[in-house]
């Protein structure tokens, strides 16, 4: 009976307490509204930062979409203006075409190499295809716009090349780097590999124990994908997708460069309204502007959905 | 052979034993699938064109001549572009590295609440590309903000536009590209910081009799380093060839340069382009070299994260 007493006291969450008081009172002191005032002050250079070159540019932004540029007045004028021409929808169109292309493009090869990659039984030659790929994905720009036209320009090295042995002129064909599918072309080249370094994390989710059990039950190498391999990797898929047309649909510097303006995307049409000699329209730049955060936020809305998704399933 | 190698081939040769038609199938998809196809393709895609600028640089017109190698050196603008770029791309590394590491350790240690916050300021750059950034600047600090936006900043932007003139400064730039390399700053940083203890580190510092700072300079940094210096050849990476913000606010950096003198001479600007590739792979080899064997690393994976300035 005694020692069970004495146990049962031992247990009581008092006595616990009373073990634990010193340390307990000091935190609780501690977490204190001053002690939360004092924390929030170690942030305050960080948010300050933040909010002088990232937040207000946004708000700057989104109210000036508004505003009217030379009364000041508030108006949807900028908006009507925007949707009223032609050239702006088209500019819209494109930059979401060729950003979905280009995503679907990077994802599905990209996706498949990245598989490929993480099959490779050589340490060495892994480790110098994820470095291969981590240079490739951050050449970009402008460095990348002359690389195509050194490849695929009108004397480039690739067109002479396929001159000479096909007797075939791509731009006889109708083939052009400056335009749609020759942007597809550009673009693809960083998002392959970032493709690749986004998903190969995600590939090593899939435990060789599934496949194993999979094939016991009989299932083929389809079967498997189907049913376990791909249900498993979709969200991490859907999540990389949408970080690649994030990617190509703020893009400027490349397509700037390749086609200095001569091709119709948002953001050089955007550099256009605030940047060019002729005219300059805030208002319209503005209203773009926000154009373009309204397609990315969905982009970035559904990658984050998805990234959470699988940190709740892998228990992260 | 290691054990872990066999026994992963196992269960498939039971497999292919049992059932024989099936084994030259799956043995030949082990040698060379569809992945390994996809993935020899994608590597040449990705080869073909450095190739080709590298052979296009070198060519003239008239046959090979290595001295256009050297011609594109005798140009005083490149040497001028190229310091103006260091010196943005130095100052914004080290900006963010000190603005980023301390806070996020901060973060970490006392107010764990405040990281959807940081994470939220981090992953807004996505939605936010340099081009509508670089928008939002101009007007921000054109010295005709608007009372709300005066207020909001708190009497910062008035200061900031009229008294400091900051628009179309290197400074401004410099500002706006940590705003730019957030995403893969902070991301790698606290990912360093999260795979060591730090409460537990930093309490053994303070009971040993060290302050914050110290504990935060002599402990923690030393440990979070390889997350620090592949933020930080990530940011000087993007930064040398970050041409939207340079082009609007009408600064004359190394990208801008390559650009003018592409409409003129495709051939140097293939030297250029080269030149400007080898800058990214020493930046990269950098984080690997310097990172890989270190233990606390970027990932599981140890791979580098990617810059999405384009």
């Amino acid at each position: 009976m005694q020692p069970q007493v004495a146990r049962g006291i031992a247990d009581t969450p008092t006595a616990r307490n009373m073990a634990k008081a010193p340390n307990r009172a000091r935190r609780q002191g501690g977490r204190g509204w001053s002690y939360n005032l004092t924390s929030w002050l170690g942030l305050v250079p960080f948010l300050l930062f933040c909010l002088l070159f990232e937040i207000l540019p946004a708000i700057i932004i989104i109210q000036g979409s508004f505003t009217d540029d030379t009364t000041g007045k508030p108006t949807l004028d900028n908006y009507r203006h925007m949707l009223s021409q032609a050239s702006n929808l088209h500019a819209f169109q494109n930059s979401i075409a060729i950003s979905f292309v280009t995503a679907l493009l990077g994802g599905i090869i990209g996706g498949l190499a990245a598989y490929g990659v993480y099959n490779l039984r050589a340490g060495w030659l892994r480790n110098l295809l994820i470095g291969f790929s981590s240079i490739a994905a951050n050449f970009a720009g402008v460095p990348l716009a002359f690389a195509f036209v050194a490849t695929l320009g009108v004397t480039g090295f690739v067109t002479v090349a396929i001159h000479n042995w096909f007797h075939v002129n791509l731009y006889d064909l109708g083939f052009s780097i400056y335009q749609f599918w020759g942007l597809v072309l550009v673009y693809t080249y960083f998002q392959l590999p970032l493709m690749i370094l986004i998903t190969l994390p995600a590939l090593s989710a899939l435990r060789p124990e599934w496949k194993e059990a999979a094939t016991n039950l009989g299932a083929s190498n389809f079967t498997y994908w189907r049913r376990v391999g791909l249900p498993i990797l979709l969200p991490s898929l859907i999540a990389a997708t949408m970080l690649l047309f994030a990617n190509s649909f703020g893009a400027f510097a490349t397509a700037f460069a390749l086609a200095q303006g001569n091709i119709s995307l948002v953001p050089i049409l955007i550099n256009f309204v605030v940047n060019g000699n002729v005219i300059v329209d805030f208002g319209l730049g503005n209203a773009l502007a926000v154009g373009m955060i309204v397609v990315l936020l969905i982009a970035v809305s559904l990658y984050t959905a998805m990234v959470r998704r699988v940190n709740v399933w892998q228990g992260r | 052979m290691s054990i872990g190698g066999t026994s992963a081939g196992i269960p498939q040769r039971a497999i292919a034993e049992i059932n024989p038609p099936r084994k030259n199938k799956t043995t030949g998809r082990r040698i060379f699938g569809v992945d390994k196809l996809v993935l020899t393709l994608v590597a040449l895609y990705l080869l073909i064109p450095l190739g080709a600028t590298l052979w296009f640089g070198l060519d003239t017109g008239k046959g090979f001549d290595p001295s256009t190698y050297l011609r594109i050196f005798k140009d005083p603008d490149l040497s001028q572009t190229i310091i103006t770029s260091l010196e943005l791309a130095l100052g914004a590394t080290i900006l963010v590295v000190v603005l980023v590491t301390p806070t996020a350790y901060w973060v970490q240690l006392r107010i764990p609440g405040a990281r959807p916050l940081l994470d939220f300021l981090s992953l807004v750059p996505f939605a936010m590309p340099a081009i509508v950034l670089a928008v939002g600047l101009l007007q921000e600090y054109s010295g005709s903000a608007g009372p709300v936006i005066n207020y909001l900043s708190l009497g910062l932007v008035p200061v900031l536009s009229n008294n400091l003139n900051i628009i179309n400064t290197p400074p401004l730039l410099v500002c706006s590209y940590v705003i730019i390399a957030l995403p893969f700053v902070y991301r790698p940083i606290d990912n360093s910081l999260r795979a060591i203890n730090t409460t537990v580190l930093t309490e053994a510092a303070y009971s040993l009799g060290s302050g914050w700072w110290r504990a935060f300079l002599t402990v923690i940094l030393p440990n979070i380093w390889p997350g620090i210096i592949s933020a930080a050849l990530l940011t000087f990476s993007t930064v040398m060839g970050e041409f939207t913000l340079a082009s609007l606010f009408s600064i004359y950096t190394f990208p801008i340069y390559l650009n003018v003198t592409g409409q003129n001479d495709p051939h140097k600007a293939a030297s250029l382009s080269i030149l400007s590739f080898i800058f990214t792979l020493v930046c990269v080899l950098g984080i690997i070299l310097l990172v890989r064997r270190r233990p606390a690393g970027l990932g599981k994976d140890g791979q580098v994260e990617i810059a999405a300035a384009k």
